[in-house]
């Protein structure tokens, strides 16, 4: 694409822009930030990918796993306001899934060990695990705020921190994961996933797009049930006080 | 002999933006097992007492102790396991009736007292009930049976009902009060019930604590309560409730 081609894309932006004018949705400087920092942030990545595909140095593709690990770990670590370390809990589910799964697709040989294929599966994975994370925290928010009574009453009768709240995380497990099974029973009928669509664009083969495409939907699948079931391991006992009493959780903020 | 339960100045602050304490110099010895009666008007913190000798809800100030241990140094588990709160709002566990009294002996890892179970349901007017029944589908009153059962399987050494029979009818509730008063007498369990049927406090229990103005105001036994509370305010209390209770009496 011209650069002059890329400027004409700016219309997309100014639509969304009259839109929020006409229907006074007071939503013109988020839009205005928006636009810039996607700019930015994405034509850095793609000067940053740049370079690393060009050295092909694995310190530096291991900086950029730590970086998008951390933005992840941060952002999903909102949802969990108020649990001690949650971010960093958070952060070594996310790492043992991007671990495990680079372990499978390396070890199998699934894909070739250069950063064209890493960094960009990798960012999928993460990005995932980063949403899994996310809506498992705020599930468990919405359960012990519902299911106070029924943990409670298991409290009183001397249960564990683990065996009051294994119903609620079950419950909370199951819900993060169900975008992601939905996602896979939809795909290509609903919409053309990203990474698809990308190859089919820049020119490769249908059926070898799709390939890596079924790589992706499998991987994310088992990404959302390890990085599920790792956080809510990890961060359970983290919705009692030290002395075995559930917190008292503020109602989940909007937005 | 060391008393088998013991609050020392027990003060509990409000939440929010109201510092004032909701409930304070809460001090009490049970020195045998007793019934207590729990009585004063809503909001004076009865359940949250309850809640907290439960170890449910944090002592601001002050501490509570068992057979001299302190709350604070006993692990919370073992703690809850001899004291065991009982909610007004019994809460079903997933799955069967069976399954919910089944609780403590799947939490615990010890033998489910079937017998003990078959014996009681007819006793609390449980006789009808399917045992395989979803729990969650039970009546209000069935559900508080039900929940107060499976307390009762753990053996508790004080029990805190939370007004436990606050959804039952006359008849229920006086199932309710004898199992209760026949378990006192037989296990020497401790019971500090929150009710504001006085009718019920006059009947059950030997000592009557009365929570007033923020702190616990009267701790006497149950017949000199009723001949005479020694302060205003339970006076009031006992005037507005009897006046209430009327037309139920006649």
């Amino acid at each position: 694409m011209s650069i002059l081609g890329l400027s004409f894309t700016l219309l997309f932006v100014m639509i969304t822009m009259l839109v929020s004018v006409w229907q006074k949705l007071g939503l013109e400087r988020d839009i205005a930030i928006g636009t810039i920092r996607s700019a930015i942030q994405l034509l850095l990545v793609g000067y940053v990918l740049q370079f690393i595909f060009n050295t092909s140095n694995p310190w530096f593709i291991a900086l950029i796993l730590l970086l998008m690990i951390g933005v992840a770990s941060y952002h999903a670590g909102k949802r969990g306001k108020g649990l001690r370390g949650i971010v960093w809990k958070i952060a070594i589910a996310i790492a043992s899934t991007e671990l495990l799964m680079m372990g499978l697709l390396l070890g199998f040989r699934i894909i070739e060990a250069t950063p064209q294929y890493i960094i960009p599966i990798s960012g999928m994975t993460i990005g995932n695990a980063m949403v899994v994370s996310g809506l498992l925290l705020n599930q468990m928010r919405r359960e012990v705020g519902s299911s106070r009574g029924e943990i409670e009453t298991l409290l009183s009768l001397g249960a564990t921190a683990r065996q009051a709240i294994q119903d609620a995380m079950k419950r909370s497990v199951k819900s993060s994961m169900i975008p992601t099974i939905d996602g896979m029973k939809t795909v290509g009928l609903v919409q053309l996933p990203g990474m698809m669509t990308g190859m089919i664009i820049a020119g490769a083969d249908p059926i070898e797009a799709v390939r890596y495409q079924i790589l992706i939907v499998f991987a994310f699948a088992s990404s959302a049930a390890v990085t599920s079931i790792i956080l809510s391991l990890l961060s359970y006992r983290e919705w009692f006080t030290k002395d075995l009493r559930l917190l008292s959780i503020e109602p989940e903020r909007k937005g | 002999m060391k008393p088998v339960l013991e609050l020392q100045q027990v003060r509990k602050n409000r939440t929010g933006e109201d510092t004032r304490p909701l409930f304070m110099d809460v001090s009490a010895h049970i020195t045998e097992p007793a019934m207590i009666a729990l009585l004063g008007v809503s909001g004076q913190g009865k359940s949250t007492l309850l809640r907290m000798l439960a170890a449910l809800d944090g002592i601001d100030e002050g501490s509570v102790g068992l057979h001299g241990v302190p709350q604070s140094e006993m692990d919370p588990r073992a703690w809850r396991m001899k004291v065991c709160y009982v909610a007004q709002q019994p809460a079903m566990l997933q799955g069967s009736v069976e399954q919910n009294l089944r609780t403590v002996s799947f939490l615990h890892r010890i033998p489910y007292e079937e017998k003990l179970v078959k014996q009681l349901l007819p006793r609390l007017g449980l006789e009808h009930l399917e045992l395989g029944k979803n729990a969650e589908l039970l009546s209000g009153g069935e559900k508080q049976r039900i929940s107060l059962l499976r307390s009762l399987l753990l053996r508790p050494e004080v029990l805190l009902l939370d007004e436990v029979t606050a959804s039952l009818d006359r008849g229920s509730k006086e199932l309710v009060e004898q199992v209760l008063q026949e378990w006192h007498t037989a296990e020497g369990t401790t019971m500090i019930w929150v009710t504001h049927d006085l009718e019920q406090a006059r009947q059950i229990s030997g000592q009557v604590w009365f929570m007033g103005e923020g702190t616990l105001l009267e701790n006497s036994a149950t017949a000199s309560f009723f001949a005479g509370p020694s302060t205003e305010t339970a006076r009031n209390y006992m005037q507005g409730s009897s006046s209430k209770e009327q037309p139920c009496l006649s």
